[in-house]
């Protein structure tokens, strides 16, 4: 039992979520979006209206959130960052990379074994042609993709990971993230949230609700 | 860009690239929070003002309560993880640790400390408080009471008066107001 648990604790899954923001966040709200409607369910001093009311508010509010960060946060600020430390620093400190989609790639590459990256390399793509020498189509290599630095890396047993791109685009992230959660979702949820309750039939107790905040500040 | 901005975007980058903590992205949202929701709550102008106070003040509790939530559970499920995993797993699985720690604090622990601690918080904010307006304002209840001399009340003694039913059986007082002469 305690070996499955360690397991799980230094599983590579989870350590891909722990230090990706992007799953963080989205995981995070997530929960936000399961746990606090529960909680409020679950609470005996407010009426049955006023609790399906409140659940169903803060649940799409969470769900707005996190579909924004999804559709909008996410690119932007990812693609964004990372041009902008290509821009910023040397290619020697952020490797030569085209994307930050293969630059993901790359990091993958580098958690695993020295053996199996060889042989990642080496693969076929799947879809995608080049012509040879001789003029005929052939599939592209994992190899193909990457700059001749990249494979020197991934050709040594500890590559080089390039903290200052991680960190880059982890910061853009973290902007990205504080940018959408707490200022951009709350006016588009803001938007959406009751035209969405009108059509549950729920916004009819906005007005209950509403009364009962302000018996508190009267009482 | 400015070399010395440049150096220090580079160390934040570096560090963040290094060691990118779960507990960074979830403080720093629920910091922001903190100041942004109840500035757009106050700034609704369709709300009225006293309800709008409320639940900015309430918006407010909840995420000042969730930044040292995120904080003590991160960084305490990381210790317990060092505690117990063996050396060669301690640095992966600190991290991970912490990951599962905020994602309880945004699971259960935020919510159900929100739930218990807020409501009576608000409570005494808004009814308990002292020295609020309405306590200042409160001259009545202050007012000494003052003591009235008590005055012996008169006794009157019923006087008996005849009423008209006392002529209930005279034939003359039955044909009281008819026509003079009358048949």
């Amino acid at each position: 039992m305690i070996n499955g648990i360690t397991k799980i604790l230094t599983s590579n899954s989870l350590n891909n979520i722990t230090s990706n923001t992007n799953s963080q966040v989205m995981m995070e709200t997530t929960l936000k979006a399961i746990g606090r409607p529960g909680f409020i369910l679950i609470d005996k001093d407010i009426d049955d209206d006023t609790k399906k009311y409140a659940a169903a508010k803060e649940f799409l509010y969470q769900a707005t959130c996190l579909l924004v960060y999804v559709a909008l946060v996410v690119p932007v600020f990812k693609k964004g960052t990372f041009k902008l430390a290509q821009k910023l620093f040397k290619p020697e400190e952020i490797g030569k990379f085209k994307s930050s989609k293969q630059y993901e790639h790359y990091l993958k590459l580098c958690d695993t074994t020295l053996n199996n990256r060889q042989k990642t390399i080496e693969k076929e793509i799947r879809g995608v042609y080049k012509t040879d020498e001789n003029g005929n189509k052939v599939r592209r290599l994992v190899r193909d993709e990457y700059d001749s630095s990249i494979i020197d890396e991934l050709n040594k047993e500890k590559p080089n990971k390039f903290p200052i791109l991680k960190g880059a685009v982890e910061f853009g992230n973290i902007v990205g993230s504080v940018f959408g959660l707490a200022i951009f979702a709350p006016q588009v949820s803001h938007l959406f949230i009751h035209p969405a309750l009108n059509a549950l039939g729920l916004d009819s107790h906005k007005n209950a609700q509403t009364s009962q905040d302000d018996k508190h500040l009267i009482d | 860009m400015n070399t010395t901005l440049l150096d220090k975007f580079r160390k934040i980058c570096l560090k963040l690239g290094e060691n990118n903590k779960p507990t960074y992205v979830v403080m720093s949202i629920a910091a922001v929070k903190g100041i942004c929701r109840p500035t757009f709550t106050m700034m609704d102008k369709k709300e009225e003002p006293k309800t709008k106070k409320y639940t900015a003040i309430r918006e407010g509790l909840t995420e000042l309560i969730a930044i040292p939530v995120y904080w003590l559970l991160g960084e305490g499920s990381a210790k317990l993880a060092n505690k117990f995993l063996p050396e060669e797993l301690k640095a992966k699985g600190a991290k991970n640790c912490m990951l599962i720690g905020v994602c309880a604090a945004a699971l259960v622990v935020i919510p159900g400390l929100c739930s218990l601690a807020i409501k009576p918080l608000m409570d005494k904010f808004y009814h308990n408080r002292k020295g609020t307006l309405a306590e200042k304002f409160d001259k009545i209840s202050s007012t000494p009471e003052i003591k009235s001399k008590s005055v012996p009340q008169p006794v009157y003694t019923p006087v008996s008066r005849p009423s008209m039913q006392s002529f209930a059986g005279v034939r003359a007082y039955k044909s009281y107001g008819m026509k003079a002469g009358g048949v």
